[in-house]
């Protein structure tokens, strides 16, 4: 047990290390010559230039600047362009806004999107199976902006209800049950959407997953012996297709921060999605470029949990480690 | 597949892929979802015939201000625009935009554009892909390293190396890297071709740790025909399965992800028409022209919807363990 915690801790430090290398390499992207200095590009100009060789040591031997970068980062002296506050702090504030949406969308996946893909796997080629599948891909298959759009006009113009931002401005005084209300209903959309593109391709992992197991050797001998359909649904084949998605658990992760640029945009909500494309418009390459870091880092964290809890359940994976 | 020649005696060779190719035809909305995609690529030839070069048939750029915001099959007002602009059609099949150009002639247009971009980046990513994805499987168990020190096997570097791109959250890397180099049609494809070769490593890497062992392999080993002649000749179209499955669902995300991208104002810039940034235009009038957002959000709805279907019919038809009912 403990050496193969200690294995994919092992592994976890090599990708850890690369996504750091990749990160940093995004900042060699952009042009760091005055010579490269496109004077028809209004997006680079030689202050900004200057700007950008000090704040990441354009100056320095590639390997100096890439502990430079990392150290300035956790020490708080990596500064935003715009208002020169520390990065760190900035990005873990905003994350925390966007926390409530990562979570009920979390929540809103996984409570859709296995009893879905579990339905629409034992019946297969039913008529609900179809209607699933068209429906599902529709969902992956739909702009999320353009699904965004048309769902804050059906809301908005059904409900009477304020949908963009974190609360609705101006209702600072009111009771506490009313400001609930509206805070609720100002978390619904965006989370809703921030699920939709998941609980669809999730669901559809979960469908397919399901029915190689239910073609397998184990579930016809159980079939065969004699049980009850229900006991070998969801007793031996349930629990061996869901055991994969434990693993799914941190790649989440990703999926949801990236998402949440476009979602957040949309909603005017202020968390760590909007945070990134505000420091995109406005050049704020400190910003950009340590939050793909940050990123990228959550996921590991994630992926980290998934694959320790992935091991307590399959006792195979325990046991070829030992 | 031998077990299928037993049940079947009276024919006596059946090709997996014709077994495949029969299982899928049987899946309609697969069917569908295929017939959907032959049609878009017509329109998207038809695209590029009718609205490219000096003086086309349908001119997507012509502007027309008197003619600005009609709506879907209104005809167009002589009286107001110089004879030469009008529509070739006499009518505006899709309505006019803010600009009075024609819709009709701008989806044609965006119809190709956004082919080109779905299947640009998806040969990058393809490309990567089976490199990677072969690499990982033949050599998978080759030491790599520097001098006398063997770091890594082939297979865990390549293995690290997705999941490296994996933690990544490809939309924002996307866009991060759209924003430091210049938005460009080719930049853009690049791009999202870069970021989404992981799926086709991964399938094509496991169908070659499969085939490596049989034996037309050990034969080609045999004879000494080198590893690359082996993973390009023998090993990749055996494993072509897996990789047109990924290309597929990978041109309908390539399509959004460029969609999404000009939402937030880093698409394919203008003048190139994009399905994409036709939509995220007129996004800005959904009240008072709302053609400009239904039509084009349908259109990639329907497109895109088309290419997942066909994707998701290919990958159960060549996938044994969920053809047998």
């Amino acid at each position: 047990m403990l050496s193969a915690l200690l294995r994919i801790g092992w592994k976890k430090l090599w990708t850890l290390f690369f996504v750091s290398v990749i990160s940093f390499a995004v900042i060699h992207l952009a042009p760091g010559q005055p010579s490269q200095i496109d004077p028809l590009n209004p997006r680079f100009t030689p202050e900004q230039l200057e700007r950008y060789r000090k704040a990441f040591d354009l100056d320095l031997p590639y390997h100096v600047q890439y502990v430079r970068f990392y150290r300035k980062l956790f020490t708080g002296e990596l500064r935003a362009f715009k208002d020169s506050q520390p990065v760190l702090p900035k990005i873990v504030e905003r994350f925390w806004n966007s926390f409530p949406l990562f979570l009920v969308g979390t929540v809103l996946i996984w409570c859709y999107a296995f009893p879905l893909g579990i339905a629409s796997a034992i019946r297969r080629n039913s008529l609900f199976d179809k209607v699933t599948t068209v429906i599902v891909f529709a969902l992956i298959s739909v702009p999320g902006f353009y699904l965004a759009y048309l769902l804050i006009i059906f809301v908005v113009q059904t409900f009477h209800v304020d949908v963009i931002g974190l609360r609705t401005f101006g209702r600072e005084g009111v009771a506490a049950p009313l400001r609930l209300m509206d805070r609720t209903w100002h978390l619904v959309l965006p989370s809703v959407l921030g699920a939709t593109a998941g609980i669809a391709v999730l669901s559809r992992y979960v469908r397919s997953q399901m029915l190689e197991v239910i073609n397998s050797d184990y579930v016809r001998t159980a079939r065969a012996k004699g049980l009850g359909e229900d006991t070998v649904l969801y007793k031996h084949a349930l629990r061996n297709a869901l055991l994969p998605f434990v693993t799914m658990l941190g790649l989440l992760v990703p999926a949801l921060i990236g998402g949440s640029v476009i979602i957040e945009t949309i909603f005017a909500w202020p968390g760590i999605g909007r945070l990134g494309y505000e420091a995109v418009l406005s050049r704020d390459y400190p910003i950009v470029i340590s939050l793909n870091f940050i990123a990228a880092v959550l996921t590991l964290l994630g992926t980290l949990l998934s694959d320790v809890l992935y091991m307590v359940a399959d006792p195979r994976i325990r046991l070829e480690a030992e | 597949m031998a077990t299928l020649t037993e049940s079947r005696p009276s024919e006596v060779t059946v090709s997996p892929s014709r077994i495949a190719w029969r299982f899928f035809l049987r899946n309609r909305t697969a069917v569908a979802g295929m017939l959907a995609c032959v049609v878009f690529f017509v329109v998207a030839v038809l695209g590029l015939v009718l609205t490219k070069g000096e003086s086309p048939v349908l001119n997507p750029r012509q502007v027309r201000l008197a003619d600005k915001f009609k709506p879907p099959l209104s005809l167009p007002n002589p009286q107001a625009v110089p004879a030469e602009d009008l529509p070739r059609l006499g009518i505006y099949l899709l309505g006019t935009d803010d600009l009075g150009r024609d819709v009709f002639a701008r989806m044609l247009e965006g119809a190709y554009v956004s082919l080109l971009v779905g299947f640009v980046a998806v040969g990058i990513a393809v490309a990567i892909g089976i490199t990677l994805g072969g690499i990982a499987g033949y050599y998978g168990r080759v030491r790599i390293g520097v001098g006398r020190l063997r770091l890594m096997t082939w297979d865990t570097l390549i293995a690290g190396l997705i999941d490296v791109f994996l933690s990544f959250p490809s939309f924002f890397l996307i866009l991060t890297v759209v924003a430091v180099l210049k938005p460009s049609i080719w930049n853009i494809m690049v791009v999202i071709g870069f970021t989404s070769w992981t799926g086709t490593a991964r399938f094509v890497r496991a169908e070659i740790l499969a085939l490596r062992e049989q034996d037309f392999v050990q034969a080609a080993h045999a004879l000494g025909v080198p590893g690359p002649q082996i993973i390009l000749r023998h090993l990749i179209p055996n494993a072509i399965a897996p990789v047109l499955v990924s290309a597929t669902l990978g041109i309908a995300y390539a399509i959004l992800t460029e969609a999404g991208l000009s939402f937030l104002g880093f698409g394919v810039p203008p003048p190139d028409a994009t399905w994409g940034n036709i939509l995220s235009d007129g996004k800005n009038f959904l009240f008072d022209a709302s053609w400009l957002t239904v039509i084009p959000g349908t259109a990639i709805l329907i497109v895109v919807l088309a290419f997942n279907l066909f994707g998701e019919g290919l990958r159960e038809a060549f996938n044994p363990k969920l053809r047998q009912l």
